[in-house]
C-alpha cells in the first residue's frame, strides 16, 4: 500500500515537472503549427506527411484521429462523473447556459455533433417539451369559456404538426453506448437518434437541420475548418450553428489560477477517479491547442456563416460560439 | 453510408463544374482574409453563373463581379473553391443576398411575422413562423436577442415610417397648391388618427405590445420612437419655434396622443367613433387652454397698469412724489 502510493507520488512529480517544462516550450514558441520536444521531426516532415498537434505532442495527421478514439475509448465511462469532478459541476451550468441562448423552437431537429454521451440532447428535448406544454397552457388558458367538448377536440391538434427531434451523431461507439445507456435509464423513448459518424464527414444529407450543435468536442477535430464546412452543409437555411469550447481566459490573474488547475490538478483526478492519467493531461493540453474566441469567430466567418458572435462563461474559461447560415 | 453520399455530392459538384471555365489551380495566396475574399468572389461567380444557367455566360460573368481582384485569378480561385467540399446551391444564393443585407434581412422576417401576430401574439413564436414562411428554419429566430421586444419595435418603426410618407406627401400637395392648408387643431387630429388607425388590425393584442415596450430595456428604444413621431407631426404641422413652446407643443402632442391611445383600448363603439371623438374633446380643450391663456396674460398685463396707476395717483395724493 505505502509502495504504492510512493509510486503514485512519484508519477505525479515526474508527469509535473515534465507539464511545467513542455508548458514553458510551447508558450514560448506558441504561433506555429508544431512545437513541443518533437519540432524537429516537423521540421523534417513538413513537406511530405502534414503534422498536427495532440495535446502537446507533435504527430501525424493521419494518426490523430486514432489516438483521440482511443482517448474516449478510455474515458467513455467515467466521462460524466470525470465531468462533475473536474468543473465541480460547473459544465451543466454552461449547457443549460448553450440551451438558454439557443431557445430552440418546438418542432425544431437539432444534431448533436461529438454528442457522445447525450448531455444536450437530453436538456433540447426536455426545453422543448416545457416550451410546448407552456404554450398548450396559454392555449387553453385564453379560451376559458370553452366546453370541455371542445377542449378534449383541440387536444390532438396540438401535438401532430411540431415533433422536435435530436440526432446525437459521435465518432466513438463506446461514449454513444453510455449515452444510450443513460436514455434508457432516463425513460426516454422517442425523438432521439443515435449515429455513428465523423464531424469531418458527416454521414446526413444537405439542408437538414435546424440547429447543429458542437460541445466541448470541436477541439478534438483534426480539420475544424471541415467540420465547419460540414456543419454549414447540413444545416437547412436560416439554421443556427453552436459550438461550445473551453477557451481563452483573459483576466491575467484568473488565467495563472486556471492554469494551475488543469496542469495541477486535473490529470491527478484522472488517475484517482478514472485511473487514466494520459487521457486527462491530452484533455488539458488540447485546451491550450484551440484557437482563441476571435480566431475561432473568423474560422467561423470563413466557413460562410453569418451574424458570428461569442459569449465568454466564467470569465472566458467557456466560449459560446454561435453563427447562423443565412 | 458516408462514401455514398461523397460519391452523390461529387456527382453533383462535376455538374455544376461543366459550366465553369477551367483554369490550373495555381498557388493560391494563404492569407486568411484574402482567401475569404476570394472564397466570397469565387461563391458569387458560381452563384451569377448558376443564375444564368448557361455555360458560355460564365466567362462573361467574370467580368460582372463586384470584388476588386484580378479576374483570371477569380478564375482560378473559382476552380480552387469548388473542389473544397462546396455549399449547395441554395445557401450560395442567400449567402449573396446575406454580404449586402443582413439588416433587411431581420426586417423581412419581422415583417412576414406581422401575419401571425393574431395567431401567437407578440412572441418568439410568432417571429418563429414568419422565418418559416420565408423559407428559413425556426433556429434564426436566435438572431434576435431581444425578442418580442424586437418584433414591437419594427413594426412601431414601420407605423412612423409610414404616417411621415403620408405627412410629406400632404404636404407636397399644399405646396403644389392641389390642396387647402389645414388649421393646427385639424391637422394634428388628423395626423394622430392616421396613426393610431394603423394600430386596429392588431388591436386585441396591442396591451401587450404596450406592456412589452414598458419593460425597462426597451423604454429608451420606444421613448425615441414616440418623440421623433411627435416632433415630425409638428414639424410637418409647421412648427418652427426655437423658445420654450418647442418643448411645450410636443408635450401636449405626446399627451393628447398616448391617452387617445389607452382611450382606443377599451374603444368598442363601431369603427372607433367614441375614441375620435374624444381625440376632438382634448384638442379643443388645448385650443381653449392656449386661447384662455394668452387672454389671461392682456388681462393681467391691464390690472398691472391699472395698478401702476393706481399706486402713481396715491402717491401724488400723498404728497410723496414732490420734488424737493
Amino acid at each position: 500500500m505505502a509502495a504504492s502510493v510512493r509510486l503514485l507520488f512519484r508519477r505525479i512529480s515526474r508527469l509535473s515537472h515534465r507539464n511545467i517544462n513542455s508548458t514553458a516550450d510551447s508558450f514560448s514558441r506558441r504561433p506555429g503549427c508544431c512545437f513541443g520536444p518533437f519540432s524537429s521531426r516537423c521540421i523534417s516532415d513538413a513537406a511530405e506527411d502534414r503534422n498536427t498537434h495532440f495535446g502537446f505532442e507533435t504527430v501525424p495527421e493521419a494518426e490523430k484521429a486514432k489516438r483521440v478514439y482511443k482517448v474516449f475509448e478510455n474515458v467513455a465511462e467515467k466521462y460524466d462523473i470525470m465531468n462533475d469532478a473536474m468543473s465541480l459541476g460547473i459544465h451543466r451550468l454552461w449547457k443549460d447556459m448553450l440551451l438558454h441562448v439557443m431557445h430552440p423552437q418546438p418542432g425544431a431537429r437539432l444534431l448533436d455533433v461529438a454528442g457522445g454521451t447525450g448531455d444536450i440532447s437530453f436538456r433540447f428535448l426536455d426545453y422543448v417539451y416545457h416550451q410546448q406544454e407552456r404554450q398548450k397552457r396559454r392555449a387553453l388558458g385564453s379560451s376559458q369559456t370553452l366546453s370541455w367538448q371542445d377542449i378534449s377536440e383541440k387536444y390532438p391538434a396540438e401535438d401532430a404538426p411540431h415533433e422536435s427531434s435530436s440526432v446525437v451523431c459521435d465518432i466513438n461507439k463506446e461514449m454513444l453506448k453510455v449515452g444510450k445507456q443513460r436514455a434508457d435509464s432516463m425513460g426516454i423513448t422517442s425523438g432521439l437518434s443515435w449515429v455513428v459518424g465523423d464531424a469531418e464527414e458527416l454521414p446526413f444529407d444537405d439542408d437538414q437541420f435546424d440547429i447543429y450543435t458542437i460541445a466541448f468536442g470541436i477541439r478534438n477535430v483534426t480539420h475544424i475548418d471541415q467540420a465547419l464546412q460540414e456543419a454549414f452543409r447540413v444545416l437547412k437555411p436560416g439554421g443556427r450553428f453552436m459550438c461550445l469550447e473551453f477557451s481563452k481566459v483573459t483576466n491575467p490573474v484568473l488565467a495563472r489560477l486556471y492554469d494551475a488547475y488543469s496542469f495541477q490538478v486535473i490529470p491527478v483526478l484522472g488517475e484517482v477517479i478514472a485511473g487514466d492519467w494520459k487521457s486527462y493531461q491530452y484533455l488539458v493540453e488540447s485546451i491550450r491547442n484551440f484557437p482563441d474566441q476571435e480566431e475561432f469567430k473568423g474560422m467561423i466567418e470563413d466557413a460562410g456563416f453569418c451574424s458570428v458572435q461569442y459569449f465568454n462563461f466564467t470569465g472566458g474559461v467557456v466560449a459560446l460560439h454561435s453563427g447562423f447560415k443565412l | 453510408m458516408a462514401a455514398l453520399l461523397r460519391g452523390l455530392r461529387a456527382g453533383r459538384l462535376l455538374r455544376g463544374l461543366s459550366g465553369v471555365v477551367t483554369a490550373p489551380t495555381s498557388t493560391v495566396p494563404q492569407c486568411r482574409s484574402l482567401r475569404r475574399g476570394f472564397h466570397r468572389a469565387a461563391l458569387r461567380l458560381q452563384d451569377e453563373s448558376k443564375s444564368d444557367k448557361s455555360s458560355s455566360s460564365s466567362s462573361s460573368s467574370t467580368s460582372t463581379h463586384r470584388e476588386q481582384y484580378q479576374a483570371h485569378s477569380a478564375e482560378q480561385d473559382t476552380e480552387a473553391a469548388s473542389q473544397q467540399d462546396s455549399d449547395p446551391n441554395s445557401s450560395e444564393q442567400d449567402q449573396d443576398e446575406e454580404y449586402e443585407t443582413e439588416e433587411q434581412l431581420q426586417a423581412r422576417i419581422l415583417t412576414a411575422a406581422l401575419e401571425f401576430v393574431q395567431l401567437h401574439g407578440w412572441s418568439m413564436e410568432a417571429i418563429a413562423a414568419g422565418a418559416e414562411s420565408l423559407g428559413l428554419s425556426s433556429a434564426s429566430t436566435g438572431m434576435f436577442y431581444n425578442g418580442a421586444g424586437d418584433l414591437v419595435l419594427h413594426f412601431i418603426s414601420q407605423c412612423n415610417a409610414k404616417l411621415t410618407e403620408i405627412l410629406a406627401e400632404q404636404h407636397n400637395q399644399v405646396q403644389l397648391g392641389q390642396a387647402e392648408r389645414k388649421k393646427t387643431a385639424d391637422f394634428l387630429r388628423d395626423a394622430v388618427e392616421t396613426r393610431l388607425r394603423m394600430y386596429i388590425p392588431y388591436i386585441e393584442t396591442w396591451p401587450q405590445a404596450m406592456s412589452i415596450l414598458l419593460l425597462p430595456h426597451n423604454i429608451p428604444d420606444s421613448l425615441k420612437h414616440l418623440s421623433t413621431m411627435v416632433d415630425d407631426i409638428w414639424y410637418y404641422a409647421g412648427d418652427r419655434s426655437t423658445d420654450m413652446n418647442w418643448y411645450t407643443k410636443r408635450a401636449v402632442l405626446t399627451g393628447l396622443y398616448n391617452t387617445t391611445e389607452l382611450v382606443m383600448l377599451q374603444d368598442s363603439s363601431p369603427d372607433f367613433q367614441d375614441t375620435w371623438t374624444f381625440l376632438d374633446n382634448r384638442i379643443q380643450d388645448v385650443v381653449n387652454m392656449a386661447t384662455t391663456a394668452k387672454q389671461m396674460q392682456s388681462t393681467g398685463e391691464a390690472v398691472a397698469q391699472g395698478l401702476m396707476g393706481a399706486a402713481v395717483t396715491l402717491k401724488n395724493l400723498t404728497g410723496l412724489n414732490q420734488r424737493r
